[in-house]
């Protein structure tokens, strides 16, 4: 894993010492050493965390004659099996890396290649004799790729704050972005919240070159018809899922030269791959997991269970609200995203813990609750559907009651509750019907907005999610639909990002992720809606396929969905000075984001409870106050650089075509 | 869609799910299932502990329902 960057420059060549400050600022991403390639119009930037032939695969690195280079964060998990057949078509690799089949693959494959590839990637390429630029994303955003465009060149990297280092970038929040992050909790790709900065979106490849920028997709999220799934049965269903997780598992904690360790977090997915990697590998194995002070989040007995059951070496890390609040100046850098809940902070301090104990990558269960129907809205979604057969029905109202214990715990809640929040927006025919209850909740965040922001806002031309889903998908399940919206909003958008590679690339460790394997995937999608969903049971088919590794408790109980404390992170009595700083009416004001008197009336509701039982509403805004005006002050106002600047060691690939002259050699 | 496959859906669904302790409450988590596996819609009538227990009445009803056995 590492940090990549470049520029493609139209008017001479590229700025050696812009790409160096590039480099500098994914130090982070990439701290085992550095390199980079530049000739008349372009340069190639990196950053390396080695972790796939340490001693050779430095980068960039170019093709047998020097006219292909790239620069690569991730992994290509079948790197040897392409190795064997670009081999057998007479290319003459170098080094034992999965970077140098890129190289082949484009030569051999032209962009055909990245259908091949089977693994989480962002890749710069740079075709010396067709001028050519490409980039290329993975199928569903684990690595990030941002570019900023100009009528004279490119500027692309793993994180918004390299571009940043050219001062002559603009900075400034991208309205539409806010707008999205405040409806869907992250942008969705090709938007950010930066003005004038893009991101690539998952399963894209883009190409700048004579004939200008244009970007394709290679791979699509896509369903099949309802009824129309391949194989219904579901014993051979769930035998086939389990022998290619167990394959995804295992590739992804052998095909490694360094030591591969791995989340427990106390639920099911987890304790899947952990367990296939006790059970399928040789290597011993150490897990890690995050504890909470507090027993509203904490899933200790469940993580010492699986953990003793496997034999690991096991090391935990107990958060409390007042570390949350201690580092969240410096998750948000890494974040480079306002976010409305104080999760990934905690996966910041655990990935800590795993680099420090010498750990550089980490296998975890990301992705299983998309892929294979986990998340509670899923089933919420199910829930209202049936209720709006026929509304009218007592019967169907206590459905509610099974999506969460405590309704049937307080019967009496029960139904003013789930009319208020289920009965919304209840239109079977809305491509979006699952999703509607989470994007209006958490749109109530921009009544707070000033004035002055809902106006452009009002102004900006935001791309529609809804309108982007396949025209097929009307013929989908509804629960297809779902999956296709969160894997494009919350999964490329957040999950994979602020709380996945950015906390884990803060502490240069490398998360790894089985049910995002190509072939896992395409499998899942490709299941009938009932084996993911039985029901309301939740990831049906894996609790079947895993029933025999993974104890009965873990296996059946209730979801858990991770959180961690979110304003009563900032409202401890020993909170730290930032805060007060970031949240005072004249930085509310200089942002410019949100109303000042409508953030002092929620923060001084938060002060009365010290920001305990606040709404779930509530939450969200003083996270979304707190996190944009971070936002503001280390990118937009640009003071935030410190901790994030770091001096490169020397180079171990320099190759500048570039003579002092101007020349090119 | 026929009575083999109603009683594999039963039987996976015994299987697997935790019954709850309120039988009126563990008829809606049978009626959502079928519901949703079966594509029929059930009155509240049908909605009941005894009838969605029973594996031949259900292949019955989801028979009746969808018009075809």
């Amino acid at each position: 894993m590492c940090g990549v960057c470049g520029i493609v420059s139209h008017d001479g060549p590229p700025d050696l010492g812009l790409l160096r400050r590039m480099m500098g600022r994914l130090v982070h991403r990439g701290p085992d050493g550095d390199g980079y390639y530049r000739d008349r119009r372009a340069a190639l930037g990196h950053t390396r965390l080695a972790i796939i032939d340490t001693s050779g695969g430095a980068q960039p690195l170019c093709n047998e004659d020097g006219t292909v280079w790239v620069t690569f964060n991730g992994e290509i998990f079948n790197y040897i099996e392409l190795r064997e057949e670009l081999r057998h078509r007479g290319h003459i690799f170098r080094t034992a890396s999965d970077t140098e089949v890129i190289v082949h693959a484009w030569e051999e494959w032209a962009e055909e290649c990245f259908t091949r590839f089977n693994g989480q990637w962002a890749i710069g390429l740079w075709d010396r004799r067709a001028e050519r630029l490409v980039l290329s994303r993975d199928r569903l955003g684990v690595r990030p790729l941002f570019f900023t465009r100009g009528p004279t060149r490119l500027l692309f990297a793993s994180e918004v704050k390299s571009i940043f280092a050219d001062p002559s970038v603009q900075r400034a929040f991208d309205p539409a972005g806010l707008d999205q992050t405040f409806t869907y909790w992250s942008p969705v790709a090709p938007r950010t919240v930066f003005r004038g900065i893009e991101q690539l979106e998952p399963g894209y490849y883009a190409i700048l070159d004579r004939d200008g920028f244009r970007k394709a997709p290679y791979w699509r999220i896509m369903f099949p018809e309802r009824g129309r799934e391949p194989v219904q049965d579901t014993q051979e269903n769930a035998d086939a899922l389990r022998d290619r997780i167990v394959e995804a598992t295992r590739l992804r904690f052998l095909r490694s030269d360094v030591p591969v360790g791995a989340y427990l977090s106390g639920g099911l997915d987890s304790s899947v791959t952990a367990a296939v990697i006790a059970r399928y590998t040789d290597a011993p194995l150490h897990t890690f997991s995050l504890r909470f002070s507090g027993s509203e989040f904490d899933e200790g007995q469940y993580q010492k269970k699986m953990s003793a059951l496997l034999g690991t070496q096991h090391l935990d890390i107990m958060v409390n609200a007042s570390d949350i609040a201690a580092i969240f100046p410096e998750v948000i850098r890494h974040a480079e995203s306002p976010i409305l809940r104080a999760a990934p902070a905690p996966l910041f301090l655990l990935s800590k813990l795993v680099q420090e104990n010498g750990y550089k990558v980490v296998v975890t269960g990301e992705g299983a609750d998309e892929v294979l129907a986990g998340y509670d809205l899923f089933r919420e979604a199910r829930v209202r559907l049936f209720w709006s057969r026929d509304l009218g029905s007592a019967k169907r109202t206590r459905a509610a009651e099974l999506l969460y214990p405590w309704m049937a715990r307080s019967p009496g809640r029960t139904p003013a509750f789930a009319r208020s929040f289920f009965g919304r927006r209840l239109d079977p025919d809305d491509p979006a019907f699952s999703h509607r209850p989470r994007w209006d909740s958490t749109s109530v965040i921009k009544n707070m907005l000033s004035q002055d922001m809902q106006d452009q806002i009002g102004r900006a031309d935001a791309e529609d999610v809804v309108a982007a889903m396949p025209p097929g998908s009307k013929d989908w399940d509804p629960l297809s639909r779902a999956q296709w919206l969160e894997m494009t909003t919350l999964l490329a958008g957040y999950i994979l990002a602020a709380q996945g590679d950015r906390m884990l690339m803060a502490n240069s460790v490398e998360g790894r992720f089985p049910f995002l394997d190509r072939d896992v995937v395409d499998f899942a999608d490709a299941l009938p809606a009932r084996h993911k969903l039985f029901g309301l049971e939740e990831k049906y088919l894996l609790k079947r396929a895993f029933a025999d590794v993974v104890p009965e408790d873990i296996l059946h109980r209730p979801k858990q969905p991770y959180r961690a404390p979110d304003a009563a992170s900032f409202f401890t009595p020993d909170h730290p000075a930032w805060f007060d700083e970031v949240v005072a009416e004249q930085a509310i004001a200089a942002a410019g984001v949100f109303e000042p008197s409508l953030v002092a009336g929620l923060l001084a509701k938060c002060e009365r409870t010290g920001g305990e039982h606040m709404s779930n509403t509530d939450n969200m805004r003083v996270l979304a106050v707190v996190s944009t005006q971070l936002m503001h002050e280390c990118f937009i106002v640009g003071g935030g650089w410190g901790a994030l600047d770091r001096s490169l060691p020397d180079p171990s690939v320099a190759v500048d075509l570039v003579g002092e002259d101007g020349s090119v050699s | 869609m026929n009575r083999d496959i109603v009683g594999q859906v039963l039987r996976d669904y015994q299987a697997l799910c935790r019954p709850d302790t309120d039988p009126e409450l563990e008829a809606v988590r049978a009626a959502i299932l079928l519901e949703d596996v079966f594509g029929i819609v059930l009155s509240d009538a049908e909605i009941d502990p005894a009838l969605l227990t029973d594996s031949s009445a259900v292949a019955d009803l989801v028979a009746r329902l969808r018009g075809a056995v």
